[in-house]
């Protein structure tokens, strides 16, 4: 049932059902986890520990104490690890789930940017709220990937927007009415998925929680702070999956299902592929992937621009 | 108590424990991996993280003591868990499930227990092994500036206390580890001398006369470097050590320019690191300025625990699970848990499997893009720096020529080549390290030292090669 004119459809909700867009992101987001630690444990031949694994991991957390280091900067450490959850839910709130949304903003595309350059201090936050040595390394170690991804990453974004028209969420969508955005600008897509994967601190771009600083960030964090932590990084993932669908992916255009059910399929297609992949990459030493970030992201990214907005004009 | 119930027993499911392995008990340290995996437990990177705290052999005093300090820093629900033999681990997690559904008993320990983190008020040199935690207590001391030191000066130092002519022969290197609060070695231009009767050395320890290398001083905000440009009345206030611990203080860095200085131990509890191996480093942001390696306990310990426990180890194991260690450091997880793998089965004993195992990981490791990208340019060694450090030929390249020359090697081992060279002349002394990794990032620091299969405590080799 492809639309022509979403914004006669499109119905901004009362703020009430913000709840159940959380729940949602929360559901998404659990499958991202579950996913994982069932590849996981199917690559490692665990006995047990797939699917459910991340429901006990959680009630794992829930049980532990928190503990704190000495001097350690409480405060910042826990607006840093609460914050990677509360940014995440700020992200879904302009993502059109169907004909409905929560926030149908002019200027929705920016709006995800705003969120998603946020995390770069809540994660530095976290790492620094520490006092640990492996922590700060870890915080800015995630700067360092920041540096390579953001700017790539806004160029991807620009790419959608110049080709709707418009910075709002649901006209991008109904952009696509007939091609979807993914197809006709490929580069930007990609690019976009790595910038997902960065603000997630996921897979790639983990070297902030990585294994040979005894997990950075997260390696004084215990009980409800590395929960909410390790929970925004899912959430951000499945936020950033969902964000694709409009911006790359015809929204819900599809046929035989309604629109919500689509933007939920797309989604869930967008984040198994992401979490699949963390296990066959390795991670980006940030040194490294700076110079793939500058001479190889950003120019791909503007030249992508560049043929969307020739493209653009040469249709009038 | 239901729901406290419900939550204890899914929460056990998910036990991550933090594994401690003294020096000689890779067996039973593999058969705990083993065993966890069985479970769906998973390894604890740091004590933050850990429920359980599984100690592999019995640790030498310098070990033991780490583990006091890792165990008060886990958060609760809490367990230990010794496990002294691979033939213990069994029961040994059995147990530990059983001690973390007890409620009520963590619930007295927590109220037992110190309600705030402390650092301890001795600070022997032992208790750097830990994970870091405490890696900025000393960054108030510079080591980096040294060099227009004139340490005869301190000669007119009066302590009042016998043995203090190690001021004049202590070597800095041996600075790590202790922690002289309040002194300053910096202003000497305005500084008068003689203020140094005066100050308060209550809280240094100096019991062991003739200490020459000043293990288990206090020496917070001092500073070796600054000569000169110091200005003392600055520091009159003392308080440059929030709730114990000294401010980070600057040194020159590569460019000049002025970094703080952290000091951060890597090991000996420290996941994908060689058993029993401490380096100490001095970090400016997250670069390794100076180093300096140890073996937890002197090394003194091992031996005598090997000829007890220490069964057949095939040395194409080991290096496997060197392997997993490095693939995991750069993160390939798949690679990684194929590497487990191959270990396992050539442990297991079984010839057809291993060999299967090993030629997969042969070859998924050769083809790999990701590990080349990861790792090379990661320590270059040329010929001439083999011979100038005392390398084995092995050593030569990169990180990612060694780590195809070790997946070949354990492959023609599989299929029953000769071993090569003797043991002893493969080894790589562990006294080098600190000269191979000063002035690398801490992530290269971690892969380089994974990529020189490193074992500070070989006697597993031997038996493998007997």
């Amino acid at each position: 049932m492809p639309e022509n004119m979403p914004e006669t459809l499109l119905t901004t909700v009362p703020a009430g059902w913000a709840v159940l867009a959380g729940m949602i992101l929360c559901a998404l987001a659990f499958f991202a986890a579950a996913l994982d630690s069932a590849l996981s444990a199917r690559a490692e031949g665990a006995g047990r520990g797939g699917w459910l694994a991340p429901a006990w991991s959680t009630a794992r957390l829930l049980r532990q104490r928190r503990r704190t280091v000495v001097a350690a900067d409480t405060l910042l450490l826990r607006v840093g690890a609460a914050g990677m959850l509360g940014g995440s839910f700020l992200m879904v709130a302009v993502i059109p789930f169907g004909r409905w949304t929560l926030a149908d903003l002019d200027v929705g595309v920016v709006w995800f940017n705003t969120v998603d350059v946020m995390v770069w201090a809540l994660v530095w936050l976290a790492g620094w709220g520490a006092n640990s040595v492996h922590g700060l390394v870890g915080g800015y170690r995630f700067l360092a990937h920041g540096l390579a991804y953001e700017l790539p990453l806004m160029f991807a974004l620009v790419a959608p927007a110049i080709a709707a028209g418009s910075l709002r969420v649901s006209d991008v969508a109904g952009a696509q009415d007939r091609l979807w955005f993914a197809v006709w600008m490929p580069v930007a897509f990609v690019i976009f998925l790595v910038g997902v994967t960065g603000f997630s601190v996921w897979g790639p771009f983990a070297a902030a929680l990585g294994a040979d600083v005894a997990g950075g960030v997260l390696a004084e964090l215990s009980g409800v702070d590395r929960l909410v932590l390790q929970a925004g990084r899912y959430a951000f993932l499945a936020a950033g999956a969902a964000f694709s669908v409009p911006l790359f992916l015809g929204g819900g255009a599809g046929p035989f299902l309604p629109e919500w059910a689509w933007v939920v399929v797309k989604t869930v297609a967008v984040l198994a592929v992401l979490v699949w992949l963390r296990r066959k990459l390795p991670v980006f030493r940030p040194d490294r992937f700076l110079e793939i970030g500058w001479v190889v992201l950003l120019p791909a990214a503007v030249a992508q621009d560049l043929v969307v907005s020739l493209v653009v004009v040469w249709k009038g | 108590m239901g729901l406290t119930e419900t939550l204890a027993r899914l929460a056990v499911r998910a036990t991550r424990i933090l594994v401690v392995e003294a020096p000689g008990q890779w067996q039973t340290r593999v058969e705990l991996e083993q065993q966890m995996l069985r479970l769906g437990w998973r390894p604890a990177w740091t004590p933050g993280d850990a429920d359980v705290l599984a100690v592999c052999g019995a640790p030498g005093p310098e070990l033991a003591q780490l583990v006091e300090r890792l165990w008060e820093q886990m958060p609760g629900p809490r367990v230990r868990a010794a496990v002294t033999s691979p033939t213990a681990v069994t029961p040994a997690l059995n147990d530990a499930a059983a001690l973390l559904l007890d409620t009520p008993a963590h619930r007295t320990d927590a109220q037992e227990r110190a309600q705030k983190p402390q650092i301890p008020a001795v600070m022997d040199h032992g208790g750097h092994g830990e994970m870091g935690h405490h890696g900025i207590d000393h960054s108030g001391m510079n080591h980096g500036g040294h060099d227009g030191m004139d340490h005869t000066s301190h000669g007119g130092m009066d302590q009042g206390q016998p043995g203090d002519e190690d001021h004049r022969t202590m070597k800095h290197e041996d600075h790590h580890g202790t922690d002289h609060s309040s002194m300053n070695h910096g202003g000497h231009d305005g500084m008068d001398h003689g203020s140094h009767r005066g100050m308060d050395h209550g809280d240094t320890d100096q019991g062991q006369p003739g200490d020459e290398d000043h293990h288990g001083m206090n020496h917070s905000g001092m500073n070796h470097g600054g000569h000169g440009e110091m200005d003392h009345s600055s520091h009159g206030g003392m308080d440059m050590a929030p709730e114990g611990i000294p401010l980070a203080q600057g040194g020159e860095d590569r460019d000049g320019l002025g970094v703080d200085v952290l000091h951060l131990p890597l090991g000996p509890v420290l996941p994908f690191w060689p058993a029993g191996l401490v380096l100490h480093c001095s970090l400016q942001g997250d670069v390794v300025v100076a180093a300096d390696a140890a073996v937890v306990d002197g090394g003194s310990h091992a031996d005598g625990i090997h000829s007890r426990h220490s069964g057949l180890v095939p040395a194409a194991a080991v290096r496997c699970d060197n392997l997993v260690a490095l693939l995991t450091l750069i993160g390939t997880q798949d690679l990684a848990a194929r590497a487990r793998s191959a270990r396992d089965a050539l442990l297991h004993g079984d010839p057809g499997g291993a060999r299967g195992a090993v030629e997969r990981l042969h070859r998924v490791v050769r083809r790999s893009i990701f590990v080349r990208w990861s790792l090379r340019g990661v320590l270059p060694l040329a010929p001439a720096d083999l011979e100038r450090h005392g390398l084995p030929d092995r050593c030569l390249g990169d990180a990612y020529d060694r780590v195809l020359s070790l997946v070949e090697r354990v492959r023609a081992e599989v299929n029953g080549a000769n071993p090569g060279a003797p043991v002893g002349a493969e080894r790589v002394p562990w006294g080098m390290v600190p000269h191979l990794v000063t002035g690398l990032e801490i992530g290269t620091v971690r892969l380089a030292v994974a990529s020189l299969d490193l074992d500070p405590f070989p006697a597993v080799h031997e038996v493998g090669h007997a």
